[in-house]
């Protein structure tokens, strides 16, 4: 267990080191930044109440990882966020090309868009997205090779990539 | 697509540069939440049980009931604006001007403790380092204030202990030494004699406005909808409360508004009507 000194600073150092991952990540889900930042910010106070004891560094990113998508989970079930209409992000200062694939990403189904983001943005294999997503690897892969397909269909390319089980 | 353009552009995102600095407020604001219900549930058994017992400790309550209505202020300005000088931190040009009035007395250190120095003469509050020297008065030095009990001004600071106190030195400078420390308190203090909660302010609604809806009587705090209805009460009452000024409330709920007040209905259910609003204030930049 943590004594409160250890917790604040293993928070402070992960706040650190993974909140701009854990923004992006709950962006890829819920395609908001302010969202994404306010269920980061509950992602940490979640940390800051649970204590929850980790192995190793890995182990504390991929709970965190874990905590951020049930958590953009659940923002996505509630009522006022089904109900409300938001403006879409503003993504125009990217660089075109960089905009159309983001964009293309984020039109995918969240099935496809959050393996794809945890594979090309933060370098996991499909057996560390499997152990995140709580899936099978065989599922993963399929939704990666899926939403490789669909991506081809939008933007074109990808088809010389292959991800190794 | 080759994998370094959605790496590249995810990256590029833009997101708050204050996320870090918000994150903190959140968890001050969640500690303070927490602190107040639980202070005020107990408060309230405590009071059930024994209503024959008077409110002695009612001044030091009132000042209590001051440095929180302080506090919030000072909890989301001290963050905000670190080079604010202390005479303007946590207190609008209004209640600088007239402290006697009001029964506020100036606080510029107000927080949780996050860390301690190894001869605990020192702890951090925020990004600031507070040191307790010999010439640091402990207790309120006001005419009328009542000696504090043990469990509002312990002797051992301590890390999560919430502090309220007040320096004449340079808070921007990140390290100071305190004039006067008015509270040193345990986060979940036992029960026992606690006068200074008995005039505390109910708060359950606290935080920035992220939502307003359409028509302007809803907004979002948190995670919660809060409706304004003809039944709201506005302000602080009370024998010794001032009237609000349009500063601290103002008629019109904006998004980044900070807000206090107050529901009896369930805020598990996400929304719900307030009771009464406090505070509805621009935050200071």
């Amino acid at each position: 267990m943590y004594n409160s000194y250890e917790l604040n600073e293993s928070v402070r150092r992960a706040l650190d080191l993974y909140s701009q991952s854990m923004i992006k990540i709950a962006f890829a889900y819920l395609k908001n930044i302010a969202d994404a930042e306010e269920v980061t910010q509950e992602v940490f106070l979640t940390y800051l109440q649970k204590r929850p004891v980790f192995e190793n560094s890995e182990h504390e990113k991929a709970w965190l990882i874990r905590t951020t998508i049930n958590k953009s989970k659940n923002m996505l079930k509630t009522g006022w966020f089904k109900s409300r209409n938001p403006v879409p992000e503003n993504l125009s200062y990217l660089p075109k090309e960089e905009n159309e694939v983001l964009q293309a990403v984020l039109s995918l189904d969240k099935k496809y868009r959050i393996p794809i983001h945890l594979h090309y943005y933060e370098g996991y294999s499909i057996q560390e997205i499997a152990v995140i997503m709580q899936a099978k690897s065989a599922t993963v892969g399929t939704w990666l090779a899926r939403g490789r397909v669909l991506l081809k269909d939008k933007i074109g390319g990808l088809e010389d990539e292959e991800i190794c089980l | 697509m080759k994998k370094s353009v959605y790496k590249s552009a995810m990256s590029r995102v833009k997101t708050s540069e204050d996320f870090k600095e918000a994150t903190y407020q959140k968890f001050m604001l969640e500690l303070e939440k927490t602190t107040h219900t639980t202070t005020m549930n107990e408060e309230r058994v405590k009071m059930e049980k024994t209503s024959k017992r008077k409110l002695t400790g009612l001044t030091v309550g009132l000042a209590a009931a001051a440095i929180l209505a302080v506090g919030v202020i000072s909890i989301n300005q001290n963050q905000s604006n670190p080079a604010s000088t202390p005479t303007n931190q946590g207190q609008t040009a209004e209640a600088t001007a007239k402290p006697p009035i009001m029964g506020k007395v100036a606080v510029n250190i107000d927080g949780v403790i996050s860390e301690v120095s190894a001869d605990g003469k020192s702890f951090k509050v925020g990004d600031l380092w507070v040191e307790v020297t010999d010439q640091t008065k402990l207790g309120s030095s006001e005419p009328t204030a009542e000696k504090p009990s043990e469990e509002l001004l312990q002797k051992e600071f301590k890390v999560g202990n919430i502090v309220s106190g007040y320096t004449s030195q340079d808070v921007s400078t990140g390290k100071v030494t305190a004039d006067v420390i008015y509270n040193n308190m345990a986060p979940q203090a036992d029960s026992g004699e606690k006068p200074a909660t008995t005039a505390k302010v109910q708060v359950n609604i606290d935080g920035v406005i992220s939502e307003v809806s359409a028509d302007g009587k809803s907004f979002k705090v948190n995670d919660v909808w809060v409706t304004v209805t003809p039944d709201t009460i506005m302000g602080i009452d009370g024998p010794t409360a001032a009237e609000p000024s349009d500063e601290l409330l103002q008629k019109e709920f904006k998004v980044g508004n900070v807000v206090s007040g107050f529901t009896t209905e369930d805020l598990s259910t996400g929304k719900v009507n307030a009771t009464r609003i406090y505070n509805n204030m621009i935050p200071q930049k």
